[in-house]
């Protein structure tokens, strides 16, 4: 098996992009990931594409999505969705296929347009789940799991708010976030209730958005950078509310078992993470991450964020890019999006977010849920500065 | 359209049908296939029937949804133990005639048939939760 590093990232800046479709937001990630790559990149060196998309605007159903707004045709490109970990698992895809030899230089692109109409067209597909999941929305799904961390581990609601107040500051500094605002813990508690005990800055936006990042392996990376940044390990599993399993109720355990695969293959701990751009669809979903993930134990997730260790300039730096609060979550671009922060973090080309602690090991985590709501997905992807 | 999913699963929830694994004891429910989810092999399964009163394991209230929905709407996941012995059967369940501050972790809480929603002008029927009598 060869090894397959990252040597180009590219983005738009996420919000609510009325103006533009899913191909001009498409078109433009891929530009921006081809002007990226430290040599160049002919468009025609690209020997496969991964697309990843929800595709709630209904534009992008096949390979095609990729195919129409970068000119790549004439190569094979699989559309990758699964759930809200479509882009991580479309990226993770990709790299096992270079990794076996099937592509030299890949491409993979994720987009999603959320709002084509006043009230965003997740509000439809969220009017269709909430009949057949018994009422069960995604703040109540996220929610239940926030009511029984308050009960059973005395996490405070305030502590919950911290992830916002700290999600927010980052995306402040980040230039392509949705929202750039700051916020602190009276200001998260204070606003309007979504769903109890979560209010309105628990929640991630809802954001239109693409990235594109460009894949080689160890046989042709030279030819395109000299700093490459290696994909280290990957995890993905599910797991369901309805097995019945009691730890379930405070925690994503496809999380658990996504980070432990990938931890294994590439050969370090949780310890070894120097930096993370990990799923914060509601800011209980950070806070139970860190421990989902191994970066503390179970039930001291509250106290992580209160003493700041994932702050930017704290010993492990979560979500430096303001995270899916700030930043948003286009669905399909989410993962690869967070691919591309982490690509820059160990480029040492984050700018104003930038970690100080030169970091060697970052990793990036979704998660997803489906099947009225009872079930998740988790994807976990470790990159490397060294081979 | 949502019917054909609805006349599926209405031994479930008309009547509170499950069915528990011979060879480890888990309770499906709502589904009902060959393949256990904990034994992840094919096995042998009981018919049981759960009862009527729950456990909250855990809740939220939630105050935006859809305009068909009142709000504020509970929300729970609870045990519903079955009516002998063995495990009891993880279910979601929305909350009726419930004042939101009254509900808790570890509260019981009993099984009422209700019109859930209606499809196109069909009638969805299922089981909400409530206090018990005598609590409310």
């Amino acid at each position: 098996m060869r090894d397959v590093a990252v040597i180009g990232a590219g983005m738009i800046e996420f919000g609510e992009l009325y103006e533009q479709s899913t191909d001009d937001m498409a078109e433009a990630a891929f530009l921006n990931a081809l002007d990226d790559v430290d040599y160049g990149i002919s468009p025609d060196e690209i020997d496969a594409g991964w697309l990843g998309t929800s595709n709630i605007a209904g534009d992008a159903n096949s390979g095609l999505g990729l195919a129409h707004p970068t000119g790549q045709f004439e190569i094979p490109i699989m559309r990758v969705e699964n759930a809200c970990a479509t882009g991580s698992s479309a990226f993770r895809a990709a790299v096992e296929a270079v990794r076996a030899g099937s592509a030299d230089v890949a491409l993979v692109l994720g987009v999603e347009k959320m709002h084509d109409s006043a009230e965003g067209l997740i509000a439809n597909a969220a009017l269709d789940q909430v009949w057949r999941g018994r009422g069960v929305t995604m703040p109540a799904f996220f929610g239940m799991r926030a009511t029984r961390h308050m009960h059973e581990f005395g996490t405070t609601r305030e502590q919950i708010a911290e992830v916002s107040v700290k999600n927010h500051e980052n995306g402040s500094k980040y230039p392509y976030a949705h929202y750039q605002f700051t916020c602190d813990v009276e200001d998260v508690v204070q606003s309007p209730q979504v769903t109890y005990p979560l209010q309105l800055y628990d929640c991630c936006p809802v954001t239109d958005g693409a990235a594109a990042t460009i894949i080689a392996s160890e046989d042709v990376a030279d030819n395109y950078t000299d700093d490459p940044i290696w994909a280290a390990g990957s995890g993905l599993s599910t797991d369901s509310l309805l097995r019945g399993n009691d730890s379930a109720l405070v925690g994503f355990e496809a999380t658990t078992q996504a980070a432990n695969q990938a931890y294994d293959q590439a050969n370090i701990g949780p310890e070894d993470i120097d930096v993370a751009e990990v799923h914060d669809c509601f800011t209980i979903t950070e806070l139970i991450t860190y421990e989902d993930l191994g970066f503390c134990e179970k039930g001291e997730g509250g106290q992580f964020v209160e003493e700041g260790t994932v702050h930017l300039d704290g010993e492990k730096p979560v979500n430096p890019s303001g995270g899916l609060l700030a930043k948003g979550h286009p669905i399909g671009a989410t993962g690869v999006a967070q691919i591309n922060e982490i690509y820059e973090q160990l480029r040492g080309e984050a700018g104003a977010v930038q970690v100080g602690n030169d970091p060697q090991y970052g990793l990036q985590h979704n998660i997803g849920i489906g099947r009225n709501a009872t079930g998740s997905v988790s994807c976990v992807n470790v990159l490397s500065r060294e081979r | 359209m949502h019917e054909p999913p609805h006349w599926r699963d209405r031994p479930q929830n008309e009547r509170l049908l499950a069915r528990e694994c011979r060879t480890c004891g888990y309770v499906s429910f709502p589904e009902h296939r060959r393949i256990c989810k904990r034994c992840q092999d094919e096995v042998e399964w009981d018919e049981v029937r759960l009862q009527e009163r729950g456990t909250v394991r855990s809740y939220v209230v939630q105050n935006r949804l859809p305009d068909e929905f009142e709000t504020p709407l509970p929300l729970a996941v609870l045990d519903m133990p079955q009516e002998t012995d063995g495990e009891p059967a993880r279910v979601y369940g929305l909350f009726t005639e419930t004042e939101p501050d009254d509900i808790e972790i570890g509260m019981v809480a009993d099984a009422d048939l209700r019109q859930l929603f209606d499809i196109n002008g069909l009638p969805v029927h299922s089981f909400k939760f409530k206090l018990p009598r005598g609590e409310r």
